[in-house]
């Protein structure tokens, strides 16, 4: 049926609801916690995450033969006593790691109550104090059809409060296209590292982008974020559904049967995300918003391995 | 098909609208979801099969012009022609006498009659108001001006056959009497024909509706019994008779007591009567009971019984100077064992002394003679013209030419006696005794005396005739052997001489007992006891529609039982005679036409199942709009009912 223009008043973004994401006694609680990296990741600063490259912790890792040009200090002399020949003794390095938050600030975040949006932030903003809290680096972006605003790689609690702010600054842009956001992210991206990418994926380029970032080697959480209302639609009657970020319409016929093949199609859509993302290493994490904020971060993501 | 109400089809214009609201309801409702993302994904396997998607989505309209039509449709009030009653008021004639038992339709021509009235009232317009009428010899109003199909219904499963004959008069006369009062009044005769009916005419269209096919009845229509010998000998008259069309075999059984005694087997030509005297019955037996073996189509006249009633001789002493006329019709009454006595022979002494004892009391008539004594005889008196004053009444003169007057119509001392042609010369002056109740009183030429009081007076009954026979035209009349037996009956009671040993169906068992009797149990033939208190040695047992013998019994003086026995019988050649006539010749009855068989086309209508069906596409419409909110309580009830959990063996 053609689509008849729409009546409605065009879909006007919300604003977020709270001036301040998080309150104090919730921050002390959050400094406890830590973000968990199964891989070792280099650095580029002197850090306190365990980096691919040798360095000068106390940890011993390694001998290696000298090769001149190295540096003498470090010739372990016992071992020349024991042996006469020049051995390095290698330590393992600390470095700092760099967090990558990627916020979903397409217009379909923008929606449901609690807001998908402010509940994207709160977690971009909760997993962000808490690397910067232990001494990682933490940059996000929003993105929607492609990186929008960039919070450039901060470290040191003294940036949590930039960082808040920027993550309070975000609105909701414009269309999705993971597929085009998620590669050029991939693409650009220094120090790939652990990686949260909170979004409700309702768009077709989910898997090549997600691909994309599990080939740059982000070690990538999926905080996959939906409304209580698009897990059970309240709707009845013959509709016209409007896509608040395209407009395009759907027609539906609100039945229990189209309901149940709705609820049945999230599922499956739910199944299919976790076993790509087991597939490649992510973390799947399906959350609505109705989940208290609390339980995600201190139940959820732990249980998933997420933070320690 | 037709319908009553055509221009309702203009209502057919709505279901365009019904259309054009549905073209405008398919502009959807908008609503903004976060992305169709999800829905496109799920509604992808719908539209592969989108022609039966569209179809179940116009199945909304389809059940709403379904339920239009359906509601136009009934309000054009189809209907079609179908036999029966058309009239606001309708009167119907249910026949109830005996010859509706007929098995000749099955179950029974009454049953069957019924089920055409169920027809009819089915048929009738729905304000039209209902009259049922079940008639047998009288009319019995079941149910009347009823529009309540249900109440109707009821009232006409309710008539049942009666043993009694059928007189439609009584009916018909209470039929045009209402029909005189409601116009556009139809009444609905259903009877077998067997009836009687008046010859005035109804102000109402009448209708007959014949019930019945064949006639093969045969019935036994008379039987009674005779004593001869002395009480050595019973023999028995039956009469069998065929009311059917072709000859039969039957076999006539005669019981006594229960006891099979005598068989006949009888070939009965059409309309033939056969009357049989079996003799050497059993003298001892009390009940003989006639039965015609096999079937036929009425089996309650295949029955008959008749009562054997052996009369007690009551000692009556006649104290005479000599009365022909007392002596020749005391000696014609049965049961009483008459002694003559000359007063100059009278003595109180040289009565048998069992008098004092035997039931039923004796009786002692006292002609023209008062013993000196101040001492009477035992037992009842009867004293005519008494000569002197006695401890009962007294005597102050005579009166001459007092003309008889009865007191009352009904007294039963003077049944079937007319004392209108009655003279009498001279009768004897006696105020009328307080315990005594006056019977005859004359009219003198300066005042009136009592000339027949009776009463009962120190435990006996007394009767006084205050004239003289010999000085009166009396014993010359009808009247007298009639008002003599009368007077055996009241005072030499407790015999049965004065029941009757046959009765008709229905009619009433007038019941004569001795005084100090205080209760009477009659027992009928379906065992049912009816305790009746009689008054004045009088009571009434009314209730004999059933067919068979009733056992009359009481306690004597002595505590001891006694027993009289009636018989109920339907000898009624009208009721027997089942062949069922096509036409009633009704004066009132339309003449030329064939509403006389056939009653006339009555409009059968058909909204109601169009409204039933209506109602049901008007429900599935509601269920079908709703199923998705159904369905989601359904499923709310399925989750939530406590899940079963087996127990844990190991």
């Amino acid at each position: 049926m053609k689509s008849e223009p729409s009546t409605l008043p065009s879909y006007q973004p919300s604003t977020l609801p709270s001036p301040h994401l998080f309150d104090e006694t919730f921050l002390h609680k959050l400094e406890r916690l830590s973000i968990l990296s199964r891989r070792a990741m280099a650095g580029q600063l002197q850090g306190e995450r365990r980096s691919p490259k040798r360095g000068q912790s106390v940890e011993f890792a390694d001998f290696r033969p000298y090769s001149p040009g190295d540096d003498f200090r470090r010739i372990d002399w016992n071992a020349y006593a024991r042996l006469e020949r020049f051995f390095l003794k290698l330590f393992v390095e600390e470095e700092d790691l760099t967090v990558h938050l990627l916020v979903d600030t397409s217009r379909s975040m923008d929606w449901g109550q609690p807001n998908k949006l402010w509940y994207a932030v709160r977690a971009a903003g909760a997993l962000g104090y808490i690397a910067l809290a232990s001494l990682d680096r933490v940059t996000v972006s929003a993105f929607s059809q492609q990186i929008g605003e960039t919070f450039p790689p901060h470290r040191g609690k003294q940036q949590a409060m930039a960082l808040f702010a920027f993550l309070q600054e975000l609105a909701p842009q414009a269309d999705t296209d993971l597929k085009a956001a998620l590669r050029n992210y991939a693409n650009t991206a220094t120090n790939p590292g652990p990686l949260l990418l909170v979004s409700d994926l309702l768009d077709d380029g989910w898997r090549e982008g997600l691909t994309a970032l599990a080939a740059r080697g982000f070690e990538a959480t999926v905080l996959h974020l939906l409304s209580p209302d698009e897990v059970n639609p309240p709707l009845t009657g013959d509709l016209k559904l409007l896509d608040v970020e395209t407009n395009r319409p759907v027609e539906i016929t609100a039945d229990y049967d189209l309901l149940a093949r709705y609820r049945q199609e999230l599922t499956n859509w739910q199944d299919e995300l976790r076993a790509f993302c087991g597939g490649r290493g992510m973390n799947y994490v399906a959350v609505t918003t109705d989940v208290p904020f609390e339980e995600l971060i201190f139940s959820f993501l732990r249980r998933r391995g997420v933070l320690r | 098909m037709s319908f009553l109400l055509p221009t309702a089809f203009t209502l057919t214009a709505l279901i365009p609208i019904i259309i054009a609201f549905y073209f405008l309801k398919l502009r959807r409702e908008e609503q903004w979801v976060s992305s169709v993302y999800l829905w496109r994904r799920a509604i992808r396997d719908v539209e592969a099969n989108a022609p039966w998607q569209r179809l179940r989505r116009n199945l909304l309209l389809f059940l709403q012009i379904a339920f239009l039509l359906a509601l136009i449709l009934a309000l054009a009030r189809p209907f079609h022609w179908v036999q029966g009653a058309a009239g606001q008021n309708v009167i119907l004639i249910l026949d109830t006498s005996a010859s509706m038992a007929a098995t000749d339709v099955a179950p029974s021509r009454l049953e069957m009659a019924k089920t055409r009235a169920l027809e009819l009232i089915e048929g009738l317009p729905d304000n039209a108001r209902v009259t049922v009428i079940a008639a047998s010899d009288e009319a019995q109003v079941l149910i009347s001006a009823a529009q309540d199909r249900g109440e109707i219904r009821t009232a006409i499963h309710s008539a049942v056959v009666t043993n009694a004959g059928s007189d439609l008069t009584a009916a018909l006369t209470l039929v045009a009497a209402i029909a005189a009062r409601q116009p556009d009044t139809e009444i609905i005769i259903l009877s077998d024909g067997a009836v009687t009916l008046p010859q005035t005419g109804l102000p109402a269209r009448v209708s007959f509706i014949p019930i019945g096919t064949n006639d093969n009845n045969q019935a036994i229509g008379a039987l009674s019994l005779r004593e001869e010998g002395g009480g050595q000998a019973l023999s028995a008259f039956v009469q069998v008779i065929n009311y059917g069309r072709e000859t039969v075999q039957r076999r006539l059984d005669l019981l006594a007591d229960g006891t099979a005694v005598n068989a006949y087997e009888l070939e009965l030509k059409p309309g033939a009567v056969r009357t049989i005297v079996a003799e050497d019955l059993p003298p001892t037996a009390q009940v003989i009971e006639a039965r015609l073996a096999g079937s036929d189509a009425l089996s309650l006249d295949d029955h008959a019984w008749a009562v054997c009633r052996r009369h007690e001789t009551t000692a009556v002493t006649l104290v005479s100077p000599g009365n022909l006329f007392l002596e020749t019709g005391l000696s014609l009454l049965p049961g009483l064992q008459l002694t003559t006595i000359k007063p100059a022979d009278f003595d109180l002494t040289t009565q048998p002394p069992n008098h004092l004892t035997t039931q039923p009391p004796n009786l002692t008539i006292l002609d023209r003679y008062v013993p000196l004594t101040a001492t009477l005889p035992v037992g009842n008196l009867l004293f005519i013209a008494p000569v002197r004053s006695t401890a009962f009444f007294s005597v102050t003169g005579t009166i001459a030419e007092p003309q008889p007057r009865p007191v009352s119509a009904d007294e039963p001392l003077l049944r079937h006696v007319s004392l209108a042609d009655v003279s009498i010369m001279e009768a004897v002056r006696i105020p009328l005794p307080d315990w005594a109740r006056l019977v005859v009183w004359g009219e003198g030429e300066e005042n009136s005396v009592p000339l027949l009081f009776v009463g009962e007076v120190d435990r006996r009954r007394v009767a006084v005739l205050t004239f003289d026979l010999l000085k009166s035209d009396l014993p010359l009349q009808v009247a007298f052997p009639l008002l003599l037996a009368n007077l055996m009956d009241y005072l030499a009671p407790g015999t049965g001489g004065d029941l009757p040993v046959q009765l008709a169906p229905g009619e009433p068992l007038a019941l004569s007992v001795p005084p100090g009797v205080e209760e009477i149990i009659v027992e009928g033939p379906d065992g049912m006891r009816t305790r009746l208190v009689p008054e004045d040695g009088q009571a009434v047992y009314g209730n004999t529609p059933g067919l068979g013998v009733y056992r009359i019994s009481w306690q004597g003086e002595e505590a001891e039982t006694r027993e009289a026995l009636v018989a109920v019988n339907l000898f009624n050649p009208g009721e027997s005679a089942i062949a069922p006539r096509e036409e009633l010749p009704l004066p009132g009855m339309e003449v030329g036409t064939t509403a006389s068989t056939a009653p006339e086309q009555a409009r059968r209508e058909w909204w109601r199942p169009l409204v039933a069906i209506a109602l049901f596409v008007f429900t599935a419409e509601w269920l079908v709009y709703h199923r998705s909110a159904l369905a989601q309580i359904a499923g709310w009830i399925k989750a939530n009912l406590p899940a079963f959990h087996p127990p844990n063996l190991s």
